[in-house]
């Protein structure tokens, strides 16, 4: 059935944190939390188990965006994508982040969209939540039983789903602070500018002068969630980036990723180009041209 | 022709403040006291299945229910949406074949989305929550994708007057074999020192206009059936409609509705019939529909898709011999238009080239897709994808330079055009090449691309189409305009003819201002009404300007001659001895004798004796134009584009650097709305070529009907674009003009794949042209 019409549902317009757990608390699993609501609006059109909406609007504190050199960056619930491009900072110290951002959706969607539900839909596909996976990242989850950290590498589950508890809220962001010689990057593929990416990578890099000392890598579009490929983590570590590293690293992404075919693109087409891409993404890391 | 003052000019769009503003009423901005909502309920588990049961009984209960409609409680009446049997004669109407085989609802599913029931409440969240309860079972048939499943021997058959599920092939009366064809092309092709062939597939490209479909009917209390739609043809809808439900025109009206983009998505009709089977269920009552765009993407109809086979043989002096073609589209689940497409994939094809013989045929076969009819350029973009690939290899074997080849051996004035026996009467091909190829430095860019082995490499290709404008001799091409001269010596001009966006009651109202020798402020395009207007065959076919502009300046030339004539009268003086200067009629060579048109005008108005002779003063009556226009001609508009890529080899992936559109549009009446059809022409021929592909599972359930996944060209993926118009005045246009409305999309198409051939050396049989189908087609190469 196609719908025009959005299905009724109750509002719930917290004031605090404390008034959101409590409604989550209440609700559990037919409650959605709002907060730029570009996935959940069009869910909303659908799906028969969201009886109550609740909406962050309201509820301060979770709208901060900070920077400190030891800490790292803190990204607050209700931070946008459009958010992150105004900071000089994320510009800086987390390229791959910033190019995750300056690509994401359009610039409607990237006014509205928040970096956390991005990684919070869980998807395969996540441009921000790709950047943030190879950049690390800690959430931090509250319920009425209190606060805890999830590491990123530990939250996605698989297809949409989260490790994040129905009744809880998730406050904020921590991406560590870039270590003097970190470089980063994101790319992407698409079949137009403005599409859900059909491959992306992004990689984070310790370098120390010419030697790589340790890397995250990590690849989207080919697997039930994002995932990091840790045999290419491995042949960087401790190696210089040769040319011929690059090859060799180009020819093992295949046997890392499970890709699928579906309408964006092809399990074949993908094992062939996901090597290229991820040689293409460090060498854009270790500003070495932004093209091939 | 004197010194033109008003075409030519960029005059403001008459559309142009509405639309910006927010103003414009589409239908779904329409409210009606009392309105109600309809929504259709449609078959979303199987694309071919059987309705074993409907049970309506809980949604009668929903509240703000009226009515719950299944397929027994509607008209029983058989239709066909498509429009194309009112434009030919009847005999005509039975060698082609058209049959009526719609229904409002089915118990035979035959595509993913066919409508079996349908809601009428007080609210659209009424009419979709009682929609759900509505609960179908099914029994499952086998489902048939392709022309090759569809024709199997053992396939379940949509029609017994269609057997093997062949909707259409040209018809053996008009068409003998089959085929459109002139010369012998077997022994052609024994000539032929150079022979390609080969075959391939174009895709299922859907129109993408802006306003998804919206309407809204009302059976009024005069007994009258009332629809507001945003239709292109409103003429020929009226009469449809008035056909399906047994009534006399007068008792059908059709109230036209600001049209959100047409591009051949609402040529004919489209919920138009369902709208009104809601509305006829509760007389006194209007219903509104709106599709959402999923819905939407299912009923209008697509561009035909299919398989396309072409051989072409030439000389080893180029000379181009023989073409042998072959197009069989998968028509979908419905016949609407299988016969027009099917035809003029080949018409384009026959228009193109000098060939010493050709053969074309086409086939229309029925599958389990959803239905297949106009689209801007209808079968033409088809044909270009294919032909001037195989004519670039050709060239490329031949060692020929496929400009030059092109400039040698296109149609030209004298030659058949597109219809064999209706010759072109004008062509300004050669400079359009000739200027495109300066534009973007060919010469010297093919021999830069030569050998190139870096991952990304550049490429350079041309492609040349020939259209129409307007359908005549083929269809009925008539428009009726009515001018009505006010007191104020203003003028209302009344007319059917839709404006889908394109600009056309912009260039109309040009035209009637020129042809007046009025300001373009003085003149109202009068449009959507068809209590009022005159017959008109709709906005199709590139012919709104040419024919409904021919229409409007015999309409206005008619009202200048009932000007001159009274002139005469009162200034006692020959009408040839007149002449017309800012709306005041003079007589030659004696100034201080003239007449204002406001005078005349008020004077036929405001018609007063002269109380002490008894006299009337002025002549009496009110001055109204009219013409009732056939055109002479069908002014074919040529084009060329060329088109530079970097392909990355590495991906696949296309990047389109420059696009140079050079058309012939005989004159620009307005030349920006001219460059915006070309505009908007190339972003969807670089879409079919590139990205645009309406997918479906196996099981025939359509996977992209919606923006998410079908991929258009954004504004950021446009290249830089330069349009060059290149003006030579055909004779029978109003003002030289030509129609512009397709020929924009077509070029593009070709061009881009041959300069995606001249990148790497390979070319892609399949449309459209995605990273996947290079990179595989790189690997078969250097595997070989």
């Amino acid at each position: 059935m196609t719908s025009r019409v959005m299905r009724d549902f109750d509002l719930l317009l917290p004031e605090s944190v404390a008034q959101a757990i409590t409604l989550l608390a209440t609700h559990k699993d037919k409650a959605a939390v709002l907060a730029g609501g570009t996935d959940l609006l069009v869910a909303l059109k659908f799906d028969y188990d969201i009886d109550n909406v609740v909406s962050l609007a309201l509820v301060p504190g979770l709208d901060v965006l900070e920077f400190d050199s030891e800490r790292g960056l803190a990204i607050g619930a209700k931070v946008t994508i459009a958010d992150l491009l105004k900071s000089s900072d994320v510009k800086e110290y987390y390229p791959a982040l910033w190019q995750s951002a300056k690509v994401f959706a359009t610039p409607q969607l990237r006014n509205t969209a928040t970096v956390i539900g991005n990684i919070l839909r869980a998807s395969p596909a996540g441009d921000c939540s790709l950047a943030i996976y190879a950049l690390g990242g800690i959430l931090t989850l509250e319920n009425a039983t209190g606060r805890r950290e999830v590491d990123l590498d530990d939250f996605w589950i698989s297809y949409g789903v989260t490790a994040r508890k129905d009744d809880e809220l998730t406050i904020s962001l921590q991406v560590p602070a870039p270590a003097t010689g970190q470089k980063s990057a994101f790319r992407r593929m698409t079949r137009v500018t403005e599409d859900l990416s059909k491959l992306n990578a992004a990689v984070c890099l310790q370098m120390d002068g010419d030697e790589c000392t340790g890397a995250r890598v990590a690849m989207g579009c080919v697997g039930p969630t994002l995932i990091r490929l840790p045999k290419v983590e491995n042949m960087l570590a401790g190696s210089v980036v040769t040319p011929e590293l690059l090859q060799e690293i180009s020819d093992t992404v295949a046997s890392e990723i499970n890709p699928i075919d579906d309408i964006r693109s092809s399990a074949e087409y993908r094992l062939k180009v996901a090597g290229v891409l991820v040689k293409r993404v460090i060498k854009l890391a270790l500003n070495e041209g932004n093209d091939q | 022709m004197g010194e033109l003052k008003v075409v030519g000019k960029k005059v403001e769009r008459v559309d142009v403040r509405s639309k910006v503003t927010g103003g414009a009423l589409y239908a779904a901005d329409v409210q009606l006291a009392g309105m109600l909502y309809g929504k259709i309920v449609r078959c979303y588990d199987h694309a071919h299945a059987r309705v074993t049961s409907l049970d309506l009984s809980e949604a009668v209960k929903c509240k703000g229910v009226i009515k719950v409609l299944g397929p027994k409680d509607v008209t029983q009446k058989e239709y066909n949406a498509s429009v194309l049997d009112m434009m030919v004669s009847a005999d005509m109407r039975g060698v082609l074949g058209d049959i009526d085989d719609q229904s409002i609802f089915t118990d035979h599913v035959k595509h993913y989305g066919d409508a079996i029931a349908a809601v009428i409440a007080t609210s659209e969240e009424a009419a979709e929550r009682a929609a759900e309860k509505i609960k179908a079972t099914y029994e499952e048939l086998p489902v048939y994708l392709t022309a090759d499943d569809a024709k199997q021997p053992d396939a379940l058959q949509f029609r017994p007057e269609k057997p093997g599920n062949l909707a259409f092939q040209l018809p053996e009366m008009a068409f003998p074999n089959n085929a459109y064809a002139w010369g012998e092309v077997d022994d052609s092709f024994a000539e032929a020192d150079i022979i390609v062939e080969d075959s391939f597939y174009v895709s299922k490209q859907k129109q993408c206009q802006m306003e998804p479909g919206s309407y809204i009917a009302l059976y009024d209390d005069q007994k009258r059936l009332n629809c507001w739609t945003s239709t292109q043809m409103p003429k020929l809808v009226q009469k449809k409609l008035a056909n399906l439900y047994e009534l006399p025109m007068t008792r059908v009206k059709i109230h036209t509705t600001v049209i959100g983009g047409g591009f051949g998505a609402r040529l004919g009709m489209v919920l138009e019939p369902e709208t009104c089977a809601l509305a006829m269920a509760v007389p006194g009552r209007p219903v509104k529909l709106l599709s959402p765009r999923e819905e939407d993407w299912l009923t209008s109809p697509s561009r035909h898709p299919g398989k396309y086979w072409m051989k072409m043989g030439f000389k080893k002096d180029g000379t181009p011999v023989a073409c042998d073609a072959k197009f069989e589209n998968y028509k979908g689940a419905y016949y609407v238009d299988a016969s027009g497409t099917a035809f003029t994939t080949g018409a384009w094809l026959g228009g193109m080239y000098k060939f010493d013989s050709l053969r074309y045929r086409g086939e229309s076969y029925y599958t389990n897709q959803s239905i297949c009819g106009a689209f801007r350029g209808y079968g033409n973009p088809q044909t270009n994808f294919v032909m001037e690939q195989m004519v670039d290899r050709g060239c490329a074997q031949l060692g020929a330079d496929p400009i030059e080849w092109r400039k040698k051996w296109h149609k030209t004035i004298g030659d058949d055009g597109w219809c064999i026996g209706v010759p072109y009467n004008s062509c300004a091909l050669d400079e359009c090449l000739d200027r495109a190829a300066e534009a973007i430095s060919w010469t010297e860019k093919r021999v830069k691309y030569k050998n190139q082995t870096g991952v990304k490499r550049r490429g350079i290709g041309v492609a040349v189409m020939n259209h129409t404008s307007g359908a005549m001799p083929m269809l009925l091409e008539h428009t009726v305009c009515d001018v009505l001269l006010h007191q104020d010596a203003t003028a209302t001009i009344n007319l059917a003819c839709s404006d889908m966006g394109q600009g056309s009651h912009t260039t109309l109202r040009q035209v009637a201002a020129e042809t007046l020798d009025f300001p373009y402020d003085d003149i109202h395009i009068a449009t959507g009404d068809t209590d009022a207007a005159g017959f008109d065959i709709g906005a199709h076919a590139s012919r709104t300007l040419y024919v409904g502009g021919g229409a409007v300046k015999q309409a206005c030339e008619d009202v200048r001659r009932q000007l001159f004539d009274r002139a005469a009268l009162e200034l006692e003086e020959d009408a040839s001895n007149l002449y017309m200067e800012d709306k005041i009629i003079h007589v030659k060579g004696a100034s201080n004798k003239s007449i204002s048109v406001q005078t005349i005008a008020d004077q036929g108005v405001n018609n007063f004796m002269n109380p002490e002779t008894g006299e009337l003063i002025g002549q009496p009556g009110q001055i109204q134009g009219y013409a009732s226009f056939f055109p002479p001609h069908n002014a074919p508009p040529f084009g060329a584009t060329i088109a530079e890529v970097e392909v990355d080899t590495e991906t696949g992936e296309v990047k389109v650097i420059e696009l140079v559109n050079a058309h012939d549009v005989g004159r620009a009446i307005h030349p920006g709305v001219v460059e915006g059809q070309l505009d908007g022409g190339a972003q969807q021929g670089l879409g079919m070529a590139l990205t645009e592909e309406t997918y479906f599972d196996e099981k025939g359930i359509c996977l992209n009907n919606s923006f998410t996944d079908y991929k258009m060209f954004g504004p950021s993926d446009m290249p830089k674009m330069t349009n060059i118009l290149v003006e030579n005045p055909d004779p029978t246009g109003p003002f030289g003009a030509k129609g512009v409305g397709e020929a924009g999309i077509v070029p593009p198409v070709g061009a881009t794949a041959n300069a995606i051939f001249n990148a790497i050396g390979v070319q892609i049989l399949e449309a459209p042209i995605t990273p996947e189908k290079i990179l595989k087609a790189l690997e078969e190469k250097n595997n070989a």
